[in-house]
């Protein structure tokens, strides 16, 4: 099997990362390296520590050892608004709209507070309502009164206006139908395909994996197996924990 | 047509309704003294006074709702109200400063305050944040109490001079305009601090920082990785709400003629500046000065009426108007508005 570890560099390199909240301990010593184009999924069972993974990466919780740097910058330490400004968008898990404000709205509160992403903002909103053409139907209404997929995409429209050059992706599946959720797949592809380097944590392991470069298969905070995307989907303990093959 | 090209046009641009509503509120204000005295006589004196306290509630009303579009529910605000009091105070009592430096003075020490208190309460949430500013009022109380005597006056407080003495002419004006000419002085300047406010307010939701205050207050986490520095803007709005409020209290320590503990730092002054909000709509300009008018209008009514009892109507009122118009006032008029307009647009 292929080591991810020794493949790739550039987007985004951690090392040894401890992670939790309190006394409890999340991440055990988490290695991961994203090359700058590369798709890597993280696959894993309910509090594998998938999303304490995310959103340590994203400066939300501060880790308790190791190292993460992201396009050679390091990122320990750095507050949630000062890691998104090294070129790292976080579409954190439900969504998380405003709803008492405009899909345009929330679309350009993710641009707003970042003067780089800002100069961007008429490029990359373009780019937005060109993957979610409905959202651009939608501009004016309020995001608390959307479905569940139309609120997902502007999720991840939001977090495509801070410009980013890694988009960190939790759960978009969740709760929505097959079709919505097949939709929501393509467009993380059409965003890798733009040159956005993606890490997808999802509890749909097959359509993440088809997806995938490289994924990591993180159990109680430790990686236990790494691979390909198509490696992992033929691995007999991913076929037989995950896929219930 | 291609998104690119339909996202580049503008959107209708809307009615600045808020900055229409602060020329009017100038205007109105500007005109309001000359107007009661024409209809009211010499009942005017009364009513300017009432006035005048109708104003200070706007300015301690809007000025605390600032600070809570960030979700900060703080109770601090006699703390900032009494620094600015007994800044202008003492400034007056020992420097001899005009009082126009002493007043503004009075502000930058609410800051100074506000700025230390924020700071220290930055990572507190709900209930403990309440507190900790709950008791910063207490703990600016008891270290006037225990001042030296000559410094800050201790438990009797100081005097303070009035801002506007007019003298009486013979001949050219009755008795009573002279309590009206030094009431009018003061609701100008009441209303001068009331336009700044509203003005600041006005600004805050007119730029990037409405939506800012906004993530910070609904979900702080979302905030932080749209790029928003929930403490940078925390400490802000700590300062825009502090600056008018510490202000008014130098104003008000000049109006009343004195400063005192009990007075300064009284935790009815905090009631107030979050229930008038309540009452009128929160996290809105028009809001917090809706409440103060209706609150001062209903107080007022209801000491006509009731004498020494009216307190109790008074409670009465705000409480069913916290459980029948959870959205305040200015929320209940809005929806009807928008309910009305919808089956209008049905027809």
């Amino acid at each position: 099997m292929t080591s991810v570890q020794a493949r790739a560099t550039g987007a985004l390199e951690v090392r040894g990362l401890e992670a939790g909240y309190g006394k409890i301990q999340v991440l055990w010593g988490i290695d991961l390296d994203v090359a700058e184009g590369e798709f890597v999924a993280i696959i894993g069972a309910n509090g594998a520590g998938k999303t304490t993974l995310l959103r340590t990466l994203s400066g939300l919780i501060a880790p308790r050892g190791g190292s993460v740097s992201a396009f050679g910058r390091p990122l320990r330490g750095l507050s949630a608004a000062r890691v998104v400004r090294s070129g790292v968008g976080h579409v954190p898990e439900g969504r998380q709209l405003f709803p008492l404000m405009s899909v345009r709205e929330n679309l350009d509160a993710g641009a707003d507070y970042l003067p780089a992403a800002r100069a961007r903002a008429g490029r990359n909103r373009a780019f937005v309502y060109e993957l979610f053409p409905r959202l651009l139907e939608r501009e004016r209404q309020l995001a608390g009164t959307l479905s569940g997929g139309e609120r997902q995409m502007v999720a991840i429209g939001r977090a495509l206006m801070s410009d980013p050059r890694l988009l960190l992706v939790d759960e978009p599946s969740l709760g929505l139908a097959p079709a919505l959720s097949a939709s929501v797949f393509a467009a993380l592809e059409q965003i890798n395909a733009d040159g956005v380097s993606v890490v997808l944590v999802e509890q749909n392991v097959h359509q993440s994996l088809k997806l995938a470069d490289h994924a990591v298969v993180l159990e109680t905070g430790e990686v236990v197996l790494r691979g390909t995307g198509s490696e992992l989907l033929s691995h007999p303990r991913v076929r037989e924990a995950y896929l219930s093959l | 047509m291609s998104a690119s090209t339909r996202t580049r046009r503008t959107r209708p641009a809307q009615f600045p309704w808020d900055l229409v509503g602060l020329v009017l509120l100038a205007v109105a204000v500007a005109f309001a003294p000359d107007l009661l005295k024409a209809l009211f006589g010499r009942a005017s004196v009364s009513y300017l006074s009432i006035a005048t306290n109708a104003l200070s509630l706007s300015i301690l009303a809007l000025s605390w709702d600032v600070l809570a579009r960030t979700g900060q529910l703080s109770l601090a605000h006699a703390a900032f109200y009494g620094a600015g009091a007994y800044t202008t105070a003492l400034l007056a009592r020992h420097a001899d400063v005009p009082l126009w430096i002493g007043i503004p003075l009075g502000g930058l020490a609410a800051v100074v305050f506000a700025l230390l208190l924020g700071a220290a309460t930055l990572r507190l949430r709900g209930i403990y944040f309440a507190i900790a500013t709950l008791s910063a009022a207490e703990v600016l109380k008891a270290v006037v109490h225990h001042l030296p005597t000559g410094i800050a006056g201790g438990n009797a407080g100081m005097n303070v001079p009035t801002l506007f003495r007019p003298e009486f002419i013979a001949g050219q004006m009755e008795r009573w305009e002279v309590a009206f000419l030094r009431n009018e002085a003061y609701f100008y300047v009441y209303a001068t601090l009331l336009c700044m406010t509203v003005l600041a307010s006005i600004l805050v939701q007119r730029s990037r920082l409405k939506h800012a205050f906004t993530a910070i207050r609904t979900n702080e986490e979302v905030a932080g990785v749209m790029g928003v520095r929930p403490a940078r803007l925390k400490l802000l709005a700590f300062v825009l709400s502090s600056v008018f409020v510490g202000m008014l209290g130098g104003v008000e320590a000049h109006r009343v003629g004195s400063v005192l503990p009990e007075q300064s730092f009284s935790v009815s002054t905090t009631v107030l500046a979050l229930v008038t909000p309540i009452f009128g709509g929160l996290y809105t300009t028009l809001g917090p000065i809706v409440g103060a008018l209706g609150l001062s209008s209903v107080q007022e009514g209801l000491r006509r009426v009731f004498s020494d009892g009216y307190l109790i109507g008074y409670g009465v009122v705000l409480v069913l108007s916290i459980l029948f118009m959870p959205r305040g006032v200015v929320g209940l008029v809005g929806g009807l508005l928008r309910r009305r307009g919808k089956r209008e647009a049905g027809r």
